[in-house]
């Protein structure tokens, strides 16, 4: 069982991500929420993490930068953007940063299942 | 209402194409994120500014276009829209309802992104806008290039307007 951490300024889709992943019937043990990459960089400081799903477009610390100081502090943790931000050359930085894939808004549970199967 | 000419030439999209846009769009969000299917009423009939126990969610493109998206509707289908996607019973305007209309402006923003810009290095969205109130009016100062798609479910209305320039 894996724990996640989902990094997304809308409580909202914290919440939609989180019931579409117990949905999906991926395993998932806890579930750790932050609403932008500042909370999300505090989060993995006291909590064991196995996957990150982060937005891109947030206040304070957008997700790419997010992703750059995740592996800037050495943490190789799976991280899976949920964005709507989906233009190829955006992917390509989120890639190229560290991200291992990308998911688009909107999604089905069945999306995230094809994408964060072979993660969980 | 009209696409600006600028953007049809830029784009190569007629005003009906980048409406027909908006409609998938906010049809593929509603059945997967709201649980709700939508029926449009292209084109808006007559103008809309002035909104009463409403709530209208925004975002802003900036960049090689610049605009609004914005969703327009009824508090009492906001309470609707935001239980459906929380999966909770929600009966009062907040936080809960700002959220969830903030969010699918941004989901629908995001598409209409996609449309404008493959790479979408050249656009930046912003963060959602909300204005919610019992009287409010929106006015643009440039009202003819906005699309605007009247959307219902169950009777109740709501729109959807997409302003856009090309810089």
């Amino acid at each position: 069982m894996a724990n996640v951490l989902i990094v997304d300024d809308s409580s909202t889709m914290r919440k939609i991500i989180s019931r579409s992943l117990r949905q999906a019937g991926l395993p998932v043990d806890d579930i750790y929420e932050a609403g932008d990459g500042i909370e999300g960089l505090s989060a993995l400081g006291d909590k064991k993490v196995d996957l990150i799903l982060s937005d891109i477009n947030m206040p304070n610390m957008d997700g790419l930068e997010f992703i750059k100081q995740v592996r800037a502090n050495g943490n190789s943790v799976p991280i899976v953007m949920i964005t709507t931000e989906g233009g190829e050359d955006i992917i390509k930085e989120a890639i190229s940063s560290g991200a291992s894939a990308s998911i688009k808004k909107p999604f089905t549970p069945d999306q995230l299942n094809e994408k964060l199967g072979g993660l969980l | 209402m009209t696409l600006n000419a600028a953007v049809q030439e830029a784009t190569h999209l007629r005003e009906d194409d980048m409406a027909r846009h908006v409609i998938d769009a906010t049809k593929e969000v509603f059945s997967t994120m709201v649980m709700m299917d939508l029926e449009e009423s292209y084109p808006l009939q007559e103008s809309v500014t002035h909104f009463h126990c409403s709530i209208s969610g925004m975002v802003g493109m900036a960049g090689s276009y610049t605009g609004i998206l914005a969703v327009h509707c009824p508090q009492s289908f906001a309470l609707r829209i935001t239980s459906n996607m929380l999966g909770m019973d929600v009966e009062e305007m907040g936080d809960d309802v700002n959220d969830a209309l903030g969010e699918i402006a941004n989901m629908l923003g995001g598409h209409v992104k996609m449309v404008l810009s493959k790479g979408g290095m050249d656009i930046n969205l912003s963060i959602p806008t909300i204005i919610s109130g019992e009287e409010y009016s929106i006015n643009s100062m440039a009202e003819s290039d906005t699309v605007v798609v009247p959307f219902t479910h169950e009777g109740q209305r709501f729109l959807v307007s997409l302003k856009l320039h090309k810089e």
